[in-house]
């Protein structure tokens, strides 16, 4: 086990540079990532076409995503092995739910109460 | 026996990957969360699809900026848990201490914006659990999400007191941890309720005196706690925590990040698809 | 958390005796009650779960045969409608979770580490923890029989309404849905702690030269099964929770008057119900590529392909859930789709079929029991394959829904496949677990009783389902025609029962009395069959090298090769501080302990109780965690002939808590560490 002494803690090592630079990264992504979260709360007030907001977030969002898990998460500097089990579960995943949403989306799923709304009152989305 | 740097935190020689076992643990374990939070998910784009008549005018419940405010601020305890694990591998063990301790407090931030935010929609929007489709969907599925942050503000508690544990064996260590977790209990509470009343005072436009009369417990039970952390936290005997404990201190910052990006995906979904 | 790393935290010195605080005490014993409760040995754990699973083996067979005589006769009035409802959940419920899953678990933690060259999986005391948490599970599911509210009567799907307060509450208190509720929420934590655990030490405790192609194929299937599990059952947890939000906070996910869809319950049940059948069937695959090529005396046919197949069910697992919705309207396009991926799984286990086929062909076959259960195996795993694929096609499939058809199919997949696969294994391995030879007169007399009850029982199923008898009735009429199948099957569930009853008798005489069995009886080719039986703690006094992919096969071949590199390995790991066992915990248990409380108060809606229990359960892992780094010290005999402690004497004594305080031998100190001259293993802490 490893006794460290709290008080050398301050010596700089030597890997001064990679720690600097390493450090300069993660705070460069975190305001990365602020700065596409503003985007993303500014964009869905923008007057453009809704299938170009929805495409603009999942793309916002996604680079978000991407940038946690291979930057905070050390994915890119980690075995190529992690990102292959943590992809396996995150396919498996996005494919359930895009299925469960088409199945639930499909024509013959519509419950009964939502068609006789559909029919009957304004449709509001 | 070790000093700063020397051990390889992408290679561990004892497993056949390379990949440390709780790394490897950890990852299995989040592709696992994956389909967990995809299963949530799913329930509430489903309801949300089909909505049943009456249901509520989600636009008009949610606050933007509320839920910006907290998705900025789990952002940046992801920074700090990055930062920390950072420095625990180049063996900085007081400058760990401090990230996990700014990484507690943000979360310890965005919990209370979801209280905040649930009280605020079930007394002043009417929304509650039970009374719509779109309420059990929304506070489950956020409320599950919470948890997940409360777990890990405990595991980052716990942490944090772990590396105070003495090298020496022969001293005790076990009271003076659990006296630590208490008071950082103790004074989260008080501290919360303090700043609420502080703030409440303010917005009623009342003086100073009105607050320290109504919450005097609060605060000084707040200022004695913050005093007793401080102690605590003032150690130069050497500890047992430093370099090779940094894979303890990364698998918990995965799980962290993980709920993490489970809140940029919600943030997306629930929330700022619904001003569409 | 707690890892075994013999080498990453490098200790040079032994430390100073560490002062403890009384409540970390290490629990030192090595046999009795004491011992086994603390255990985090992979073996002990896997005899744990054996001994539990064959258990409820039996509790849900006994299930089954209350069932079958309440059907024996139309208008039979054998059972009250609501026992048989009861009857009928339990006996899936537990033969799925409590009974095939758990024996599966058993061989995964006996067997894997064993045939990949390790000395334990990687988080033993998480290990020791599944199973705790396995048991509370089964005690919350069955605590019901024993009191008011009565078991869970709402099948072993719980579809959506009939679990909800207005369908399962007979009367005020019945909790009879909130134990089911929360005791598969409990088995759900159970099976992906234990698979996430088999994960990592599958991938990362190989020993050197055991690369991935390399890997036995029950290991390989070990693997796939764990990734199912981890990746199938949280569906089904987010459905119980859902579930449980519904029946205790009063929200709207499956009542229909809050606008809820009961028909997503469904989907998010099957998401997990189907790969679940292939958590079912592919441990017991891989238990018959092990089977078969022993005795053949070859290799396996077309490994990689036998392995790339097993890996194609499981993923193609994922996709295929709504073929058990055919009937419930889900569109043209969804319901076509779903039913062609059904049938691509058809393809990889035909595969399978034909490659263990390639095995048998021209091999010298050793007629033996085990080798019997294995073709038994694939002759009945594949007639109920091939009812399967009649399910696929969506028309065929909407006469046979709920129907007895179904209930033929299945158990032709579950006892022909899983069940006789299982027995296959006990029978394989015994030789090596309890070091004792059972009879091959009163094994092969057992194979051919269950055999022949077994397609009594369930081939007249078949035309019973097609005749239109519905599934989970407990009456019919005596003019619908179906009396003779009915009787048929009543009987050879009688017979099934008794083939059953001669195996486990067996095994009971074989424990205590059968002759010694030899070292590596079967001449095997995989890694455990190099270990004396039974199995030292530390399992491997020296870490293998594997050269090729039946391990011991080429052990046997190349003596003076692989002694010259045990001498080299044993050297080395002397070097670095010899054999580093995991020391024995209480926390595991306090902790399963802690979620059982607190599961109990939650099924009673009593949230203060409810917290307690979630609180033990927190100060359980809290304690747990402090310290993984100490361990004890072992000292590995290399003479083979030497006497091993053996389980076999005390082991029963476990499942009679109360009678063993009084049998089992009190607890003895630790092996002092003494290093062992000729090769020099030094044993630290």
């Amino acid at each position: 086990m490893s006794l460290t002494m709290d008080a050398k803690i301050a010596t700089p090592t030597t890997h001064a540079g990679h720690t600097q630079s390493k450090f300069h990264t993660f705070v460069q992504i975190a305001m990365v990532l602020s700065v596409i979260t503003g985007v993303e709360i500014v964009i869905i007030y923008l007057p453009i076409g809704k299938w170009l907001v929805v495409s603009s977030l999942v793309v916002l969002s996604t680079v978000k995503f991407l940038l946690v898990i291979f930057y905070f998460m050390h994915l890119k500097w980690d075995k190529v092995f992690c990102t292959i089990l943590f992809f396996i579960g995150l396919v498996l995943a996005l494919g359930t739910v895009a299925a469960l949403l088409a199945l639930f989306g499909a024509e013959a799923s519509a419950p009964l109460t939502s068609q006789i709304l559909h029919h009957s009152a304004p449709v509001i989305v | 026996m070790s000093h700063a740097a020397t051990i390889d935190h992408h290679h561990d020689v004892t497993t056949s990957t390379g990949i440390p076992n709780k790394k490897l643990f950890m990852w299995a374990f989040l592709a696992s969360d994956c389909m967990f939070f995809g299963a949530l998910i799913s329930t509430h784009l489903i309801y949300r699809l089909h909505p049943p008549p009456g249901s509520p005018d989600v636009s008009k419940i949610f606050s933007i900026e509320l839920t910006s405010f907290s998705t900025f601020i789990l952002l940046m305890s992801s920074l700090l848990m990055a930062l920390a694990v950072n420095s625990l591998q180049k063996g900085h063990v007081r400058s760990t201490r401090h990230n996990l301790l700014g990484t507690i407090f943000f979360g310890l931030i965005f919990l209370g914006c979801q209280v905040y935010e649930f009280n605020h929609f079930v007394h002043e929007k009417g929304l509650t659990l039970s009374n719509s489709i779109f309420g059990s969907t929304f506070y489950t599925l956020t409320g599950t999400h919470g948890c997940h942050v409360a777990i890990g503000v405990l595991w980052l508690v716990l942490m944090y007191i772990r590396s105070f544990k003495p090298a020496d064996p022969s001293r005790s260590w076990l009271a003076r941890a659990i006296a630590h977790f208490v008071v950082f209990t103790i004074t989260t509470v008080a501290g919360t309720a303090a700043v609420l009343g502080l703030v409440h005072t303010i917005q009623s436009h009342e003086s100073l005196s009105v607050f320290i009369d109504h919450h005097l417990l609060a605060t000084s039970t707040t200022v004695i706690g913050l005093a007793l952390l401080t102690w605590f936290g003032f150690s130069r005997k050497p500890v047992d925590f430093g370099e090779a404990n940094a894979i303890d201190v990364e698998s918990m910052g995965l799980y962290w990040h993980f709920v993490d990006i489970v809140w940029i995906v919600i943030f997306t979904v629930v929330y700022l698809l619904e001003y569409l | 958390m707690d890892t075994i790393a013999p080498a990453s935290l490098p200790t040079h010195e032994a430390p100073a005796a560490e002062k403890r605080p009384w409540i970390f005490t290490r629990p030192t014993a090595k046999t009795g009650l004491i011992s086994w409760l603390t255990t985090v040995d992979h073996k002990r754990v896997g005899l744990m779960y054996g001994f539990s699973a064959l258990f409820f083996f039996l509790v849900g067979g006994f299930e089954a045969l209350l069932i079958r005589i309440q059907l024996a006769v139309p208008n039979n009035t054998f059972l009250q409608h609501q026992t048989y409802n009861e009857l009928f959940t339990m006996h899936a419920t537990t033969m799925i979770f409590l009974a095939v899953m758990p024996l599966s678990a058993a061989f995964f933690n006996y067997i894997m580490p064993l045939q990949i060259g390790a000395r334990d999986v990687a988080f033993p005391r998480l290990n020791g923890f599944a199973f705790w948490v396995f048991l509370a599970g089964a005690i919350i599911l069955n605590v019901g029989w024993f009191i008011k509210a009565g078991s869970p009567d709402i099948g072993w799907f719980g579809y959506a309404p009939l679990t909800s307060k207005a369908y399962s509450s007979q009367f005020a208190g019945d909790i009879s849905t909130d134990l089911w509720v929360m005791g598969l929420q409990i088995l759900g934590v159970s099976s992906v702690v234990g698979s996430l655990n088999f994960i990592v030490t599958i991938i990362n405790l190989r020993a050197p030269g055991m690369t991935m192609m390399r890997l036995p194929v029950f290991t390989w299937m070990t693997l796939i099964t764990a990734f199912l599990i981890i990746l199938s059952f949280p569906a089904i947890t987010i459905a119980l929770v859902e579930l449980m939000m519904d029946r205790n906070f009063d929200t709207g996910f499956f009542e229909i008057s809050k606008g809820g869809l009961p028909i997503l319950w469904q989907h998010l049940f099957w998401v997990f119900g189907h790969p679940e059948v292939y958590i079912l069937i592919l441990p017991a695959m891989g238990i018959i590529s092990e089977i078969l090529p022993t005795f053949s005396r070859k290799p396996l046919f077309g490994y990689p392909i036998v392995v790339f197949s097993g890996a194609c069910i499981g993923f193609l697992g994922f996709g295929v859930w709504s073929h058990h919705m055919f009937t419930t309207g889900m569109g043209a396009v969804a319901t076509a789709a779903f039913s062609l991926a059904t049938m691509a799984i058809a393809v990889p286990t035909g595969v399978k079929i034909f490659n263990w086929i390639g095995t048998l062909w021209g091999g010298h076959l050793k007629m033996t029991t085990p080798m019997m259960f294995a073709l038994g195996f694939i002759w009945m795993f594949m007639m109920g394959g091939f009812s399967g694929v009649m399910h696929a096609a969506a028309p065929a499939d909407a006469q046979q829904q709920d129907s007895y058809f179904v209930v033929a199919h299945f158990h032709y997949v579950l006892i022909g496949g899983s069940v006789f696969a299982l027995l296959a294994g006990i029978h394989y391995w015994f030789p090596l677990i309890f070091g004792r030879t059972v009879s091959e007169f009163w094994g092969k007399l057992s194979f051919w009783v269950i055999f022949v009850g077994f397609n009594t029982t369930f081939f007249p199923m078949h035309f019973l389902g097609l005749n239109g008898m519905p599934r989970r009735t407990a009456v019919y009429d005596g003019n619908m025609g179906w009396n003779s199948p009915n009787f048929i099957a009543t009987i050879g569930a009688f017979i099934l029962g008794i083939g059953i009853a001669i195996y486990f008798v067996t095994m009971v005489y074989t424990l205590f009395k059968g002759p010694k069995a030899a070292r590596d009886p079967w001449d095997g080719r995989t890694l455990e069959w190099a270990l004396p039986n039974p199995p030292p703690e530390y399992n491997f006094a020296v870490t293998p090298s594997v050269h090729a992919r039946d391990a011991f096969w080429y052990e046997k071949h190349h003596r003076d090769e692989i002694a010259r590199e045990k001498i080299q390995h044993a050297r080395s790991e002397s070097e670095h501080g010899g054999i580093h066992m995991p020391s024995q915990s209480w926390f595991p248990l306090l902790t399963a302990i802690g979620m059982l409380v607190g599961s109990l108060f939650l099924a009673n809606h009593n949230y203060l109780g409810a917290i307690s229990g979630g609180g033990l359960t927190i100060l359980g892992a809290y304690l747990w965690s402090p310290k993984a780094q100490a361990a004890t010290t072992c000292t590995p005999n290399l003479t083979p002939t030497a006497k091993t402690p053996t389980p076999s004497t005390e082991l029963p004594l476990i499942f009679l808590f109360p009678l063993s305080l009084y049998l089992s031998p009190s607890s003895s100190p630790p092996i002092p560490p003494t290093p062992t001259p000729s090769i020099g293993i030094k044993t630290k802490d």
